[in-house]
């Protein structure tokens, strides 16, 4: 479904992404991870079509979309949130889907929509003003309702758990779970926990300084010397 | 829903029939009045673009410009009806403003630094294009408003009632627009437009169809306006007056809101020729600019607000009244 080629960013310089090659299938699940500043949001942003990377290729469902832009990617079906939560302002929550869904599936649909909330645990804060009322776990459930609307094939979850203490963090990732298989979306996750990757992703890829340092099983990639090395900054072993 | 029926109507009975039945005797006055809509319905063009789209414009005078200029060849030159010229001249500001698209990357100030540039050169081009405009000597005998069945539209009365029924047009689009999808996600995309390109939209495109709205809109104004007045020169019909009036009138109005612009430019306008220039003959804008002053300061939203707050407590105190 995506495939990645080669995908090279620098912001000066600095190699923000350097020779990253990544493939997701339809209704794969793939872990992010990487320690701060490995790459990560800027291969999203690469991915969502924020950011034009300055070599390698980008395919979606066969097509080259390279020249894409972002709001082109979402209707084309690339969802995404935002790790610090971007809610619509002014708007409210129901607003905030109908948006979405208006531009991002062509329709409002607001049996869809009240489907999408009721599953994002987010059914009665409707009328809320989104940028002001809700909390840290009802705008990162927004972010997740706002992508879904879009009637995305694949979704791109920044750091969704992020900030969420343990219970909202469990209950989040069994939320995620649902989603994956009523919809049967392809997603990939960033997030730092262990534990939730190894829950949730039957695979995980490790990005470190810009490269894709290990791409397998949890199990097989957290067992990596290089992975390990990259989490606690010592040197592996030769 | 009855009630605001009956209260649009009551409005429209009063604007179309009331005002020319009490002024039509008073040809200065209704002059006034025309001029202030005039002025209603760029600032109503003007606050649209900085609502929807989320863009401050300093160079509006440059689409009152084209459309005056536009109007005025296609009748004088070209022979068409003015009816259609109106819609022409509004067609062909909007098409002056495809020239500023590449400014729309720009935000901010630089954006109105940019559109205040681009203004002046319409200007020049109009001056110095003397085969077409003729110049600096301007356009004399442009054709008035026709005489439809056997009602004589070129008067005060039919000026205003055609001038009347654009700025209502007007409003009503604008009140369509900002109630639809296009209308939610524009006003969400002032502040979060990552968030709402992430969701399919076309933020370059919503902004850009919000400036040829309001370009349109406004060269609509300065068509109406050249054959209401028949004389066009570059340095009137170009003049920064067609921006600053319009931007004074909307913030004092209440620029956030549909009905201020038109409620500013008419306070305003009418304050300022019937009432500060009665007292000050010269320098009479000093009395408004401290009044714009003290608004900015003390109620930033405008009279809108003010009567928004004020109709509350008055129904309030009406309410007990009667009971």
């Amino acid at each position: 479904m995506l495939e990645l080629s080669d995908i090279g960013v620098r912001f000066g310089g600095l190699r923000a992404l350097d020779g990253v090659s990544l493939s997701v299938a339809a209704g794969e699940i793939v872990g992010l991870v990487g320690p701060n500043g490995a790459g990560k949001t800027t291969l999203f942003n690469v991915i969502s079509g924020n950011l034009r990377p300055q070599r390698g290729s980008l395919h979606f469902d066969g097509a080259d979309i390279a020249r894409v832009p972002a709001y082109a990617r979402a209707r084309r079906g690339i969802g995404r949130t935002f790790q610090i939560p971007q809610p619509m302002h002014t708007l409210t929550v129901a607003e905030n889907l109908a948006v979405a869904q208006r531009f991002g599936a062509g329709r409002v649909d607001a049996h869809a929509a009240e489907e999408i909330l009721d599953l994002v645990h987010l059914t009665g804060l409707a009328s809320r003003d989104a940028a002001t009322s809700l909390s840290l776990a009802e705008l990162k459930a927004l972010e997740v309702a706002k992508a879904l609307a879009t009637r995305p094939r694949m979704l791109l979850l920044d750091e969704v758990l992020a900030g969420l203490e343990a219970v909202a963090k469990r209950r989040f990732t069994q939320m995620l779970a649902e989603i994956h298989a009523r919809y049967k979306l392809a997603i990939v996750i960033i997030e730092h926990d262990i534990e939730t990757i190894s829950t949730l992703c039957p695979r995980a890829a490790v990005l470190n300084f810009g490269q894709l340092i290990a791409d397998g099983t949890p199990a097989f990639v957290f067992s990596q010397p290089d992975v390990v090395a990259s989490y606690t900054g010592t040197v592996p072993d030769a | 829903m009855a009630a605001r029926i009956a209260a649009s109507f009551a409005f429209a009975v009063a604007a179309y029939a009331l005002v020319p039945f009490a002024f039509s005797g008073n040809l200065y006055l209704m002059s006034m009045i025309v001029a202030a809509l005039t002025i209603g319905g760029i600032a109503l063009a003007w606050a649209l673009l900085g609502n929807l789209g989320g863009l401050v414009s300093f160079g509006h005078a440059a689409f009152f410009g084209v459309g005056s200029y536009a109007s005025a060849l296609l009748v004088m030159k070209a022979g068409w009806p003015i009816g259609i010229s109106l819609l022409a001249g509004g067609a062909c500001a909007a098409l002056a403003a495809v020239l500023m698209l590449p400014a729309l990357r720009l935000r901010g100030p630089y954006f109105a630094l940019a559109v205040l540039a681009y203004a002046h050169i319409f200007r020049i081009v109009a001056t110095e294009w003397k085969g077409l405009t003729n110049g600096a000597g301007g356009i004399g005998n442009i054709p008035r408003f026709p005489v439809v069945l056997g009602y004589d539209f070129s008067s005060k009365t039919g000026a205003y009632w055609i001038v009347l029924s654009l700025v209502l047009a007007f409003a009503l689009i604008y009140a369509g627009i900002r109630r639809s999808h296009l209308g939610l996600a524009l006003r969400a995309m002032h502040d979060s437009e990552d968030a709402t390109r992430a969701v399919g939209v076309n933020s370059t495109l919503a902004k850009a169809s919000m400036l040829f709205l309001s370009a349109f809109m406004t060269g609509m104004m300065g068509a109406f306006n050249a054959h209401y007045i028949n004389f066009l020169e570059p340095d009137y019909a170009f003049s920064g007056l067609w921006t600053m009036l319009p931007i004074v009138a909307a913030i004092f109005g209440g620029y956030r809101t549909i009905t201020g612009p038109l409620i500013g430019a008419v306070v305003v306008y009418l304050l300022d020729q019937l009432v500060f220039k009665a007292m000050m003959p010269i320098g009479h804008q000093i009395v408004l600019g401290a009044l714009l002053g003290a608004m900015i300061l003390f109620a930033p939203q405008g009279l809108q607000s003010i009567f928004a707050r004020r109709l509350p407590r008055l129904r309030m105190t009406s309410a007990s009244g009667d009971a």
